[in-house]
């Protein structure tokens, strides 16, 4: 089981990424076999449950479009109630998706090849959730697309001075090049697919979605290129889009939502967010598909340490913004503050605070960092919290604003919880798909960083690597060892 | 501009002609195309086409049914689009409010006052407000009903002339009327008659909430039949006893516009009046109270007798507290007391001592006797004599009761009122009503008295009756119909001209029989259309008479009365009955805006808590929404609780008017009928009351639920003292950096530029701006559970906010309506610019654009956006919608809406500018709050001509705006709250 490499290992070196001794050919054949062979019973029961869940979600959209919104708790003052809270915090998973594939790939993490298809595919399908919220969430639902700067005979622009429209450019830029990004990166895995389908349609569909790949050299290096050009492109992104929809909050006059610390605050609850969702996600499939030599502990670590980090910028975020609170001597700011920690809101912030702050902590400890129920109770206290900290940021601050004459207390109806839930299964309903039939791990990248790509790699029981021309990054595809 | 009614009028009674001419032409020519498609001759054709144009004509008024047909022949005058407006006057009780109402194309739409009449000054409340969509409810009674079944009038007049012959015999023995009070030539006259013509019959004028005691307590000190008026402007110092003289009492519009007066103050060195008030619950006038004391209904008496006696002893001797009987009330701050004896004898001839209706004719004589002592009677309190008046009568009541149980009355007739929903509790009137053989009930609506009687006649709105009504001062006025009846119903005066007289007239000759000796018949056409023009009769009011003090019959009263000031125990509570500030005694109950008509003081809608003072809520282990079940005289009643500051410890205070069954779509199931706890002996207060928890909650929607103002600056209040000391005040008490802005800014400097000013100082609270806006703008009501979500529409609201000691605050009130922000937050987050700015400085909402994101309603901090959650209009119904501002859009589901200062009026004035080449002059426009405001609290105007109104008012040292240090520069400013309190109780 041991090379060389293992052996030597030093501080500054990497353990081994992918364990088991795994090959070129295990790797295709592991990810592969997932969507190749029949469908497990599990899966119809997973899409079972979450499906009816979108189901309701649908059937509750449309009740939503024959009624009005007023099925929901939202009322004056509290203009923007539950869906907003969802939006943003599905916003917010969708952020580590994109860091971990753009970010990490430009910093060179080679950590981030075992989970960064499935951390993307996460990150469109949240994206996906979180649009359909601001979506539904308009009065006049039917006449939403006037946000869209569409020429007409009126001259009628949206009004580019509104936060709102900021949004709408940076989500949907979000979405359309994160949607880009995975599927850019995913070419390389389809065309195996293809090329090991055994029925007429899998050769198809992969067929058409392959883009014809074939693994040249010239492919390769236009493939490379694009993925560069895109994660050059997604990066800003991630730090923009959850910036943007901070500012929704921040521009306006609200005490507690007009605050300059927002847009950073934001960014890293969101990535703090999206990274214990893909360490949830991660934890399931990873036992489910056995896919512990793919996903190791290692890469789990790697991921409680940025969760800890930015659990951390969250934590002393939260401290910041009620300092400065009371320090601007403006009593509205201190009021809402005092509210959020001791108003009729308490139970959320306190919520808020146990979740985001004080569960990060246990991963000071190695020990913990490393234990996947520990890591596991964590990740899934940290997205509650995170859904907590929009629900505190949005409700409270509303609720009671200037005018006490204003104040009232906020409750969700069935609707506010029903499409919650809804979303949820919308969420996990796209994600077994993804499971079902795409590479959930991406194989072109895993092999990699397997110790065969190394070029100058020597296995103890005497395998060498033959090809030493083979570029760095790329240089296996799957069809080499097919 | 002064918008008055043309000379013109309509007769609609003549050309509606009667409902069998109606049915005749029904049968001849059915609605619908079947004719249509016969062989049609042409001149079948023509004749049909005739037939239906006069049908148009005759019900042109009504809403068109089915075809639309143009004016062949156009009414003259008439400019679709351009509305009409007539005067006519609201009759209320034993006073009448004179209104000028706005037309159009023949529907009426929106009630004003009338400026010259003495009742109503131009201004309104809320039920003339209201009285728009009481018209046109469409659960009012329809048809004529015998026992169920619909009948015509002409068997109706067959039936009672089948009964006249028989009374004409016996001279009406066993004939009985029950009548609401009325203000009125016409009907007095009528009465008259029907006296003359039927001597044996009884009569009985009866009114749940009235003014008997005050009319009883005057009739008792001066020995004549007076009406009191109260010239509060002329008057320093006011101590009302448990008299909420803006708001629940007779003559609140008159009364808020004089007191006022007397509190308008344009800088610190101007003076104003004070006033004291004792009360048990907390009312409005408790609310501008500049001393307020709580005390137990049963308390006010003594405390009366002992403040008599404090003039006493400051040299003012009042007649007939020498032989009182008056026992405790030794506890009653002897200091405040003396300090309100003091004023008033430093103010005499410039004072008023005014006590509410609930108090009993005792106190009312000993008040009378004060008020005469102190020199203000014919000074700040004018007398009136009023022949036309009938007023409610407790006794004929009895009386009456006392005659059917005997089995002496075979025939009652019910002139309106609903004696078995709202009659004293124990003469049990629904069964006292089967035993008489026939009843009539002349009503609105099918209601509780009408399913007991055997003929129901359904009751014209005075919108649709010609009538006449005076004033409190009995200054005459016309009632004048602005739309033929909607339904098959008949007016008071015309039952009452069949029972008298069967003269077969119709409304209008009845009403100008009695007018021509008024008017004198030499130019009677000419004086008659001056009437109708100008809505009364100038001059006609009685002349005010100096009644003295009759010392035997005073002494008789007030020796007779026992002035107890001891207070009751929490296990022997006092009960309070009131008139509801929407639903008055019950008979606005079906109507919508009124019940969704935040309550001014609780800001309660849609119900009628008992409300209890937080001591006793302690006492008895009561929390807000707790079900007690109260027990009086014998009576229990179970129904929700609510703990009101200020209230009187041990009183608990029920509200009338709820509780109806049956009557229709909004009144059905709301709140509990208080009634049933009313009795003769206890008709407005009494003792003996308990409260027993018992284990059901309720849900209470208010508009309001936090009460305080948490220290913040929203409503600024100081002293006179403070005020001068520190004139600058309101402006001073925030302080924040220069206000300045990262961009250049429009330049308002040219044209008109709207703006408003509030006065808190004089701003009572009332809240008949809410409802005024209302019928102006359309605006929709959506429900009890619909406002405890907080999505009431109201455009316009009145914050109420408590300041000081929790048990017993006071008061403040402050309207909010859209700020019409310059640099406004709303405008800037819109994604779609639905709502953007005018060169006229208004903050514009732009429905069709508009597509609901809700973030302007966030950004605003006052919240005065209001959002259609659902599509509150889909279900109004056809006749509902006549009451609608046809130049208002009416909004749909997911759009936001807000007040946009009657930008319909802005621009109606505008045009009209325009078209006569002027500039607007200052006051041409008023927008509707501004109109209705009896306090005149409200001045709009254009800011940039310096000597507007408005201008003038934004000069004011006292003006302040919300939330300035925001820098949103709102158009609305307020003028802060000055209180006047006695220094020696400092």
């Amino acid at each position: 089981m041991s090379s060389p490499k293992e052996k030597t290992s030093t501080i500054l070196d990497e353990p081994l990424l992918i364990t088991g001794g795994q090959t070129f050919h295990s790797v295709t054949d592991k990810i592969s076999s997932i969507t190749e062979r029949k469908t497990p019973p599990a899966w119809f029961i997973a899409i079972g449950i979450s499906g009816s869940a979108v189901l309701m979600l649908f059937g509750m959209i449309g009740y939503l479009f024959w009624e009005g919104i007023g099925i929901w708790g939202n009322q004056v003052p509290v203009g923007w109630g539950w869906p907003i809270v969802n939006f943003v915090f599905w916003v917010g998973i969708g952020h580590a998706g994109t860091l971990i594939s753009a970010i990490l790939f430009l910093l060179r993490q080679r950590w981030r090849t075992s989970i960064n298809r499935f951390a993307e595919a996460m990150t469109i399908f949240a994206v996906m959730c979180a649009l359909l919220f601001p979506s539904i969430h308009v009065g006049r639902v039917w006449v939403m697309y006037w946000v869209a700067p569409l020429p007409n005979q009126m001259s009628l622009w949206p009004n580019f001075r509104s936060p709102l429209i900021w949004d709408f450019f940076a989500v949907g830029t979000y979405f359309a090049v994160s949607l880009l990004f995975w599927y850019t990166g995913m070419i390389p895995d389809l065309a195996t697919f293809r090329d090991r389908a055994k029925t007429k349609i899998r050769k198809i569909v992969f067929g058409i979605l392959s883009f014809g790949w074939h693994g040249g050299n010239r492919q390769w290096k236009h493939y490379e290129m694009a993925y560069l050009i895109l994660a050059g492109i997604a990066t800003p992104l991630v730090l923009s889009v959850h910036s943007i929809v901070a500012t929704d909050f921040a521009t306006s006059q609200l005490p507690g939502w007009h605050t300059t610390i927002f847009p950073p605050y934001f960014v890293a609850g969101a990535i703090f967010s999206g990274f214990a969702m893909v360490l949830t996600l991660a934890i399931i499939a990873r036992k489910i598909f056995s896919l512990e030599h793919y996903l190791t502990i290692y890469h789990f670590e790697k991921m409680n340490k940025i969760i800890l980090l930015t659990g951390m910028i969250v934590a002393y975020a939260y401290a910041t913004e009620f300092f400065m609170s009371w320090y601007s001597g403006n009593m509205y700011e201190w009021f809402t503050f005092k509210n959020r920690a001791f108003g009729p809101y308490a139970w959320g912030y306190w919520i808020m605070i146990f979740c985001n702050v004080v569960v990060p902590q246990i991963l000071w400890f190695k020990k913990f960092r490393r234990s996947i129920p520990v890591m596991f109770v964590a990740a899934i206290l940290i997205n509650v919290g995170m859904w907590f900290e929009r629900f505190v940021i949005i409700i409270s601050s509303l609720a009671n604003d200037f005018l006490p004459a204003n104040w009232l207390y906020f409750s969700p109806t069935i609707f506010d919880i029903g499409m919650l839930i809804g979303s949820f299964g919308l969420f996990f309903t796209m994600f077994l798909l993804f499971l079902r039939f795409l590479p959930m791990i991406a194989m072109s990248e895993v092999k990699n960083v397997l110790p065969e790509a190394d070029p100058h790699f020597y296995s103890s029981n005497g395998r060498t690597n033959g090809n030493k021309s083979i570029s760095l990054s790329g240089e296996i595809t799957g069809e080499a060892d097919s | 501009m002064k918008l008055k009614g043309k000379e013109y009028w309509r007769s609609l009674d003549q050309l509606a002609g009667t409902p069998e001419f109606k049915e005749f032409l029904h049968r001849e020519f059915p609605v619908g195309a079947s004719e249509m498609l016969d062989n049609t001759t042409r001149r079948k054709f023509l004749g049909l086409m005739g037939a239906s144009l006069a049908l148009a004509g005759l019900s042109g008024c009504r809403r068109p049914v089915e075809k639309v047909i143009p004016y062949v022949i156009p009414p003259e005058e008439i400019v679709p689009g351009i509305p009409q407006y007539y005067s006519t006057t609201m009759p209320f009780g034993s006073n009448s409010y004179g209104l000028i109402v706005k037309s159009h194309e023949g529907r009426p739409t929106k009630c004003e006052g009338n400026d010259d009449h003495p009742s109503s000054y131009g201004k309104s409340n809320t039920f003339i407000q209201g009285a728009m969509l009481g018209l046109y409810d469409p659960d009012r009674s329809q048809h004529i009903l015998q026992d169920g079944l619909e009948r015509s009038w002409n068997d109706f007049a067959s039936f009672w002339s089948g009964l006249r012959q028989g009374f004409a015999a016996n001279g009406g023995s066993g004939l009985a009327v029950i009548s609401e009070s009325f203000n009125s030539p016409t009907l007095a006259r009528l009465t008259q008659e029907f006296k003359t013509a039927f001597p044996q019959a009884m009569w009985a004028t009866y009114e749940p909430v009235s003014d008997e005691n005050i009319f009883e307590g005057i009739r008792a000190a001066t020995n004549g039949n007076y009406i009191p008026v109260y010239h509060f402007e002329n008057a320093d110092i006011i101590l009302s006893l448990d008299s909420d003289f803006l708001l629940s009492e007779s003559e609140n519009i008159a009364n808020t516009k004089r007191f006022t007066d007397r509190r308008r103050i344009s800088s610190e060195t101007e003076s104003m009046s004070r006033l004291y008030i004792v009360e048990s619950g907390f009312s409005i006038t408790g609310g501008m109270a500049d001393h307020r004391m709580r005390l137990q209904s049963r308390q006010v008496g003594a405390f009366a007798v002992r403040v008599a006696q404090a003039l006493g002893e400051q040299g003012v001797q009042v007649e007939g507290i020498n032989n009182i009987q008056v026992s405790g009330g030794d506890n009653f701050d002897r200091q405040w007391i003396n300090a309100v004896a003091g004023d008033l004898v430093q103010a005499q001839g410039r004072s008023i001592v005014v006590a509410g209706r609930n108090q009993p004719p005792a106190v009312h004589a000993l008040v009378a006797s004060i008020n005469a002592a102190l020199g203000n009677a014919g000074a700040t309190i004018t007398y009136h004599q009023n022949p036309n008046t009938s007023h409610s009568n407790g006794g004929e009541l009895a009386n009456l009761a006392g005659a059917i149980r005997n089995g002496n009355i075979n025939t009652l007739v019910i002139l309106g009122g609903n004696p078995v929903y709202n009659a004293p509790a124990d003469m049990d009137f629904g069964s006292l009503l089967s035993g008489v053989e026939n009843t009539v009930h002349l009503s609105g609506y099918v209601d509780e008295t009408s399913r007991e009687a055997d003929w129901h006649i359904p009751q014209s709105h005075f919108l649709e009756s010609w009538g006449d009504a005076g004033s409190a001062d009995g200054t005459l006025g016309i009632i004048q119909p602005l739309i033929s009846p909607l339904f098959d119903s008949y007016t008071n005066v015309h039952v009452l001209d069949l029972l008298a007289n069967n003269s077969g007239q119709n409304d209008y000759e009845i009403v100008r029989r009695t007018w021509r000796p008024i008017l004198g018949n030499g130019n009677f056409e000419r004086n008659w259309r001056r009437v109708l023009h100008d809505g009364l009769l100038p001059g006609s009011s009685s002349p005010p008479a100096s009644p003295g003090i009759n010392n035997s019959s005073l002494s008789a009263v007030l020796s007779a009365h026992r002035f107890d000031g001891g207070a009751v125990s929490a296990s022997n509570l006092e009960i309070v009955f009131q008139p509801s500030n929407a639903t008055y005694d019950g008979r606005y109950a079906n109507n919508g805006w009124l019940q969704e008509f935040s309550d001014p003081v609780t800001k309660i809608v849609w119900d009628n808590p008992v409300l209890i003072s937080p001591a006793t809520a302690r006492e008895l282990d009561l929390e807000n929404n707790d079900m007690v079940n109260i027990s009086f005289d014998g009576r229990e009643l179970e129904m929700p609780v609510w703990i009101q500051p200020g209230h009187a410890d041990n009183t608990i205070s029920v509200t009338l008017g709820y509780g109806r069954e049956s009557i229709g779509r909004v009144a059905d199931g709301v709140g509990f009928n208080t009634y049933l706890l009313r009795s003769s002996s206890g008709l407005n207060f009494g003792d003996g009351a308990s409260l027993r928890k018992t284990n059901g909650s309720y849900r209470i929607s208010a508009t309001q639920d936090h009460h305080s103002m948490e220290g913040r600056p929203i409503v600024r209040e100081a002293t006179v003292e403070e005020y001068q000391d520190e004139p600058h005040f309101a402006e001073e008490m925030v302080k924040h950096p220069p206000l300045k802005s990262m961009w250049q800014e429009f330049d308002y400097s040219k044209g008109y530029q709207w703006g408003m000013s509030i006065d808190l100082n004089t701003c009572t609270g009332c809240n008949a701006c809410n409802i005024a806006c209302q019928s102006e703008n359309n605006i929709p009501i959506v429900g009890k559970e619909q406002v405890y979500k907080g999505r009431e529409m109201h455009w316009i609201r009145i914050d109420r906010y408590y300041t000081g000691d929790p048990e017993n605050p006071e008061m403040v009130h402050q309207p909010l309506l859209c700020q019409q922000c310059e640099n406004a937050p709303c405008e800037q987050v819109c994604p779609v610019a639905a709502t953007m700015h005018s060169k006229e400085g208004l903050n514009q909402m732009v429905y069709n654009r508009c597509i609901g994101t809700r973030y302007c309603s966030n950004n605003c901090p006052y919240k005065v956006r209001r959002f259609n959650f659902f599509n509150y209009t889909k279900d109004t119904p056809e006749i509902v919608k006549m009451a609608q501002n046809p130049e208002v859009t009416v909004r749909s589901r997911g759009v936001m809406e807000k007040c946009t200062y009657c930008v319909q009026r802005i621009n109606v004035a505008k045009i009209r500018a325009n078209v006569e080449d002027r500039l607007l002059q200052d006051g041409e426009i008023k927008t509707a709050c501004q109109q209705t405001c009896p306090a005149d609290a409200i001045v709009f105007g254009d800011i940039n001509d310096p000597d507007s109104r408005v201008s003038q008012a934004k000069k004011q040292n006292r003006d302040y705006v919300l939330l300035a240090e925001l820098n949103n520069k709102p158009r609305t400013s307020f003028l802060a709250k000055i209180r006047n309190p006695n220094p020696a109780l400092g």
